[in-house]
């Protein structure tokens, strides 16, 4: 296995969102301010990467016939245990993500990746998937939230670079978020034609 | 391995036999993931529990004091129950009662707005405090967030009637597009002055 094929995977070639159109409904919906997208983003990423491995340990006790079963009750646990934790050590945090934390059960990232890539692989490189397709993913919901945070409410990490009054608040709606990520992946589809064309 | 078993059983037309010491290891495995699964959770529910519950109190009561401040709050019984409304206390200082503290669930336009409403002893609001709320970030929180917002209810009484949102006699100034969380707010805060309103008639138990 070759992890630095895995990050720039994770990262751009087969990134879970832009390349895999994975995950979007948290994308669309938590990409409002920075804070946020990086809450969830980490979140994901450490859950995706929990997941992976013990999915990877178990891959030869699980049988065919219930592994969705067995993926989905790995994941809920994990999720579980990480909303309990952020709820008791990053109070702050869990109250601005809100619902989306739980609903990390149902993000198709991670079982995704538990399907196609943590079943059939030793635990050391579903460890690492984990990491890159997380990182990944962070990364989306960063540039995303980043963009949104700043047309729509004029302001950069809670720092106000603009007045209010002149920002699209448009952007930071849901309608907004659809454009964003359109113009995002749109830009990925060009970079990714750009550099092949170049070989 | 089970392999051709499994094999055997999806074959069309196959006489449908199921081996019952292939089906006890599915399920056998299948338990052994879940208990392994609730025995963890358990483990970190024991040692996350006392801490998020010690917050939440904390939240309530630095609303508690926020909205009305107090010596000491006695939780008190309505005889009616009005929509909305979590718990009621009686603020009481120095031997005397100052008003009500009233805690009350309301919707907004993402889930629920759990608040802290101050009422005195003339049935007017003393504060408005937001425990907890899934409103949308820059929309939504325009209202939730900002106590200056909430502070507008300061002051306001039945007396008119009703709070309504932008419109009536009683009237609550709500930001322009984040009207149903300005109505949600309003509607909390309503049903705090109902409830305090029967705590002062005496009609509890």
């Amino acid at each position: 296995m070759n992890a630095g094929k895995q990050l720039k995977d994770g990262l751009l070639t087969q990134n879970p969102v832009l390349v895999q159109l994975l995950g979007m409904c948290s994308t669309l919906a938590i990409t409002t301010t920075i804070a946020n997208g990086i809450g969830m983003g980490l979140s994901v990423t450490v859950i995706l990467t929990l997941s992976n491995i013990f999915i990877s340990l178990l891959r030869k006790i699980i049988p065919e016939q219930v592994r969705i079963a067995c993926y989905i009750v790995v994941i809920a646990g994990f999720v579980t245990m990480v909303d309990l934790l952020l709820q008791a050590f990053f109070p702050d945090i869990a109250e601005s993500l809100g619902v989306f934390i739980p609903l990390i059960v149902v993000n198709c990232i991670i079982l995704a990746r538990a399907e196609s890539f943590a079943s059939r692989n030793h635990p050391v490189a579903a460890a690492v998937d984990g990491i890159c397709q997380g990182l990944g993913y962070t990364l989306v919901l960063l540039a995303m939230s980043a963009i949104r945070e700043l047309l729509g409410s004029g302001a950069l990490a809670g720092n106000r670079i603009f007045p209010a009054e002149y920002s699209a608040s448009l952007i930071a709606q849901p309608a907004g978020g659809f454009l964003t990520l359109g113009c995002l992946i749109a830009l990925m589809q060009w970079a990714q034609r750009k550099v092949k064309g170049g070989k | 391995m089970s392999r051709e078993k499994e094999a055997a059983g999806r074959r069309p037309g196959a006489s449908l036999s199921i081996d019952p010491g292939y089906v006890a290891r599915i399920a056998g495995v299948l338990l052994g993931i879940c208990l392994m699964t609730a025995l963890l959770l358990g483990v970190v529910n024991s040692v996350t529990r006392p801490r998020i519950d010690a917050i939440q109190a904390e939240k309530v009561r630095a609303a508690m004091s926020q909205v009305l401040a107090a010596d000491e709050y006695l939780p008190i019984r309505l005889q009616k129950d009005l929509r909305g409304v979590q718990s009621v206390f009686e603020a009481r200082a120095g031997g005397g009662t100052l008003g009500y503290v009233v805690q009350v669930t309301a919707n907004g336009s993402q889930g629920e707005i759990r608040m802290m409403v101050g009422v005195d002893v003339d049935n007017r609001v003393t504060g408005v405090s937001i425990i907890r709320h899934s409103e949308t970030p820059n929309i939504g929180t325009r209202v939730v967030a900002d106590q200056s917002v909430l502070d507008r209810f300061v002051g306001m009484s039945h007396e008119n009637g009703e709070i309504t949102v932008n419109s009536g006699s009683n009237r609550f100034d709500g930001i322009s597009g984040a009207t149903v969380s300005s109505r949600g707010v309003a509607a909390g805060v309503n049903a705090a002055l109902a409830a305090a309103f029967e705590a002062a008639s005496g009609l509890v138990e």
